[in-house]
């Protein structure tokens, strides 16, 4: 039977409770072909979802948030009168992607960071790619997140952006695109993890019967492409984690990282600067240390050489960096490259660098900042999705479609004041995946978040952060905007399987 | 190697994880005490009172709402609340340090006694609520000395524990037998050994013969009970001489000193010595001793000047 024409619970009395309540919109469906068919590479969790009772879901969902807030995987809320701590909702329903996608995936984001690298190799060096005019240099260098302190400064295997999380979307017609980059100090890998851990203990025979491939690694591939940055000069570097404390809401995650890779977790109070090397006070002295993982935005680490005011960093860490006596991960000033504006001409960096045509596609965007793209997005705001240039976290945007008139408006003023601050794309519906919603498996739109590391060479994990909107009908993922997250499944093919 | 930032955060952990473990016990033992009408009831509540630190004797009337406060009150510091939240607080600070199994037990403890139904759960059962909250501080340091490598990192922790526990029991014994003071009423006796978790080895170490001057020598002397402040003492210099291992300079460390001193001092004191002088001179001076090397662990390991150590 068809699923998406079934309305209600009453118009289906014969149907099983999944099919009922589950109403595919016009999206991707993860599990559900358009014709109704469970898609193969589902029909495990979905067989399994389909023979559990509601009260056997909402219990097994019960356990893990349990378990979740046991762990302390939690974000902290401060509030007026009380600080509350929250766990980030996760949904139990895995997310699956198969081998042949993945391959497709892996193969573009590799290519994608490749000529990141390269272009920020570029941009802090000869400055090629903005002489020959393939991205405009004022767009550049005039980027708030361009670092001009990094102009000539040696970055061990032109290795800028080590640790990268890029979002990828699923459009209507089932095919990935890139709907941004983040390259500053990206954030949810704890959750790729934990969730993993979950999901395994939720549903530990269909995970085995499912040939899901494992995401252990992360850790340990993070550690060696961390030391792999300072190995041309130290024999066994000293890595830490910097943080910047217990009240960032990603603490948990600095936290887990730094027990996982067994590295010391440091707040910028435990460094100290000394002719131009850095230690860390121990109980027993200061300690040299050769890379630092920092979770800690550009603007704060180092008072002396950006931000002031700010407290979280080291007075005189970059001039240690800039003499080689220590690697900061990631290079300050990666922002340039995953830039909203910039975003749109990756298509462009890859061609310029690789050759090749990107192999994952962007989304179409408008830059406001050129006046016949401009009038072409005011002219349909309703139907586009504008976003603040140097905002992130779903903060500073319209969602077209479902905004009121007075708030299209609205923004409108503001796009007009300061277009160079905008970019539009039109509204994707995003794919819908399975959850557990009261009780009930209900579609409710998703991205994708695959981690990718850049050292000496480019590793993508096989698994990803999948966000979702748990709002239904709502395509903002962001967690700061009551997004959600679940475990995603990269499936081994049997090629693959017996290969190993 | 370890951070000076992280070993603090360990020392504390241990602290408070101690001090509450006592205060739940003292609420216990208040609580039980006061089922029966009898003086020693009173008496006992009193000790606990000034044990604590809480000079307002009328609560000695009220002792159910005392019992509830010391245990969940969220403004008053020496609570098992405010204990359990600072221990908390201090192991995610290091949670990259502590094992998970440690942990979870200290964060399902805080979760228990922050959560909503705490204050209803305490109500209908008193006892089985601080029952349950000191099986579980078993538990976590259980598990720290079963999960924890026996490193440095725990033995800050165990250093913070020990040094709690020397102060806590010189205050308890203070309160009982400074000063003059004497307390020879059986039954409070007897509460005054819950109080220190001492009954039942007492009993087996003396038998049913409760004399203060036993509870003092058992107490104070005695090398192989844990909560004895030889017992105490002999902890803190064995951490610290393990921990100074690691510190590349030459000769023993103020701490160490210091711990080696009063663990000396309570090897050869004995119980004649303080029926003559009364036992508030040695007591005090546990309580100085402690504080002394509290501060000398702190510049030894943590806030040490700069200039002397840095690297050649």
């Amino acid at each position: 039977m068809s699923v998406a024409s079934v309305k209600t619970l009453d118009a289906a009395p014969g149907s099983s409770r999944l099919q009922a309540a589950y109403l595919p919109g016009v999206a991707y469906d993860e599990m559900y072909a358009a014709d109704g068919e469970v898609r193969p590479h589902y029909a495990n969790v979905h067989s399994r979802l389909t023979s559990l009772s509601p009260d056997a879901l909402a219990e097994r969902q019960r356990t893990l948030e349990r378990s979740f807030l046991l762990q302390g995987v939690t974000f902290t809320v401060y509030g007026a009168e009380e600080t509350t701590e929250r766990i980030i909702p996760t949904d139990l329903a895995p997310r699956i992607i198969p081998a042949a996608e993945w391959t497709r995936i892996e193969a573009g984001l590799t290519q994608r960071l490749r000529a990141l690298n390269m272009f920020l190799a570029d941009i802090y060096g000869d400055q090629q790619i903005l002489k020959d005019g393939i991205v405009p240099r004022e767009l550049v260098l005039g980027a708030p997140s361009y670092r001009r302190e990094m102009q000539h400064l040696y970055v061990p295997h032109k290795a800028y952006a080590n640790v990268c999380g890029s979002d990828l979307i699923r459009g209507q017609d089932g095919a990935f695109a890139v709907l941004e980059d983040n390259l500053r100090v990206p954030s949810g890998v704890s959750y790729m993890l934990a969730n993993r851990d979950a999901a395994k203990r939720t549903f530990p025979g269909t995970f085995r019967m499912s040939n899901v491939r494992p995401v252990e690694r992360y850790p340990d591939l993070l550690l060696s492409t961390l030391k792999g940055m300072a190995a041309d000069w130290r024999p066994d570097p000293q890595v830490v984690v910097l943080t910047p404390g217990v009240y960032n809401s990603a603490y948990y995650e600095h936290a887990y990282l730094a027990r996982l890779m067994g590295s010391p977790l440091v707040e910028g109070r435990d460094l100290v600067i000394h002719e131009n090397m850095v230690y860390m006070r121990t109980t027993t002295g200061l300690r040299r240390v050769d890379v630092i993982y920092r979770r800690v935005d550009d603007d704060f680490i180092d008072p002396l050489t950006f931000r002031r005011d700010s407290s979280l960093g080291v007075a005189g860490l970059f001039n240690a960096y800039r003499a080689g006596n220590v690697v900061i991960c990631n290079a300050p000033g990666t922002g340039v490259a995953d830039d909203k504006a910039v975003y749109a001409y990756v298509p462009d960096i890859i061609r310029y660098y690789l050759g090749d045509d990107a192999i994952l596609p962007n989304i179409e965007t408008y830059l406001c900042r050129e006046p016949a793209q401009l009038s072409h997005v005011l002219a349909n705001l309703d139907q586009l999705v504008v976003k603040a240039v140097g905002a992130s976290g779903g903060y500073g945007m319209l969602v077209g479609p479902h905004a009121s008139q007075r708030e299209r408006e609205d923004f409108a003023q503001a796009l007009k004041a300061d277009p160079a601050n905008y970019i539009a794309q039109p509204t994707i519906q995003l794919s819908t995946a399975p959850c557990l919603i009261d009780g009930r498996i209900e579609p409710r739109h998703v991205d994708l978040r695959p981690f990718i590391l850049s050292g000496e060479k480019i590793v993508v994990t096989p698994g990803a952060l999948t966000r979702v909107a748990l709002r239904r009908g709502s395509l903002v993922v962001n967690s700061s905007q009551g997004g959600g997250s679940k475990d995603t499944w990269v499936l081994a093919d049997d090629a693959r399987e017996t290969g190993r | 190697m370890m951070l000076a930032r992280v070993a603090d955060s360990l020392y504390w952990m241990g602290r408070y994880v101690e001090r509450a473990e006592h205060v739940a016990r003292l609420a216990d033992v208040m609580l039980n005490a006061t089922l029966d009408h009898s003086d020693a009831a009173v008496q006992t509540a009193r000790i606990v009172l000034s044990a604590v630190g809480d000079s307002d004797m009328s609560r000695a009337g009220l002792v159910f709402d005392a019992a509830r406060s010391l245990t969940l009150d969220r403004d008053d510091p020496n609570s098992v609340l405010i204990s359990l939240a600072r221990a908390r607080e201090n192991a995610r600070q290091v949670r990259d340090q502590i094992t998970t199994e440690t942990w979870e037990r200290l964060n399902l403890l805080y979760l228990r006694v922050t959560g909503e139904n705490a204050g209803l759960t305490f109500e209908a059962g008193s006892s089985a609520f601080l029952h349950d909250v000191i099986a579980d501080l078993h538990l976590f340091k259980g598990a720290a000395d079963a999960t924890m490598s026996h490193g440095e990192g725990w033995r800050f922790l165990m250093l913070g524990m020990h040094l709690e526990r020397a102060r806590l029991v010189s205050r308890l014994l203070e309160v009982c037998f400074g000063d003059g003071r004497a307390i020879n009423e059986r039954i409070t006796l007897m509460n005054l050994l819950r109080m220190a978790c001492a009954l039942e080895p007492y009993l087996r170490r003396y038998t049913s013969e409760i004399e203060p001057r036993h509870i003092l020598d058992y107490l104070l002397f005695d090398e192989e009970f844990p909560r004895s402040i030889r017992f105490a003492t002999a902890r803190i210099e064995e951490h610290l001489v393990g921990i100074s291992r690691h510190v590349e300079s030459g000769g023993l460390s103020a701490p160490e000193r210091l711990a080696g001193r009063l663990k000396a001092r309570l090897q050869y004191a004995d119980v004649l010595e303080l029926e003559a002088t009364g036992a508030s001179d040695l007591l005090a001076t546990v309580v100085n001793e402690c504080g002394r090397i509290h501060e000398a662990i702190f510049e030894t390991f943590v806030a040490y000047s700069l200039e002397a150590r840095l690297p050649a």
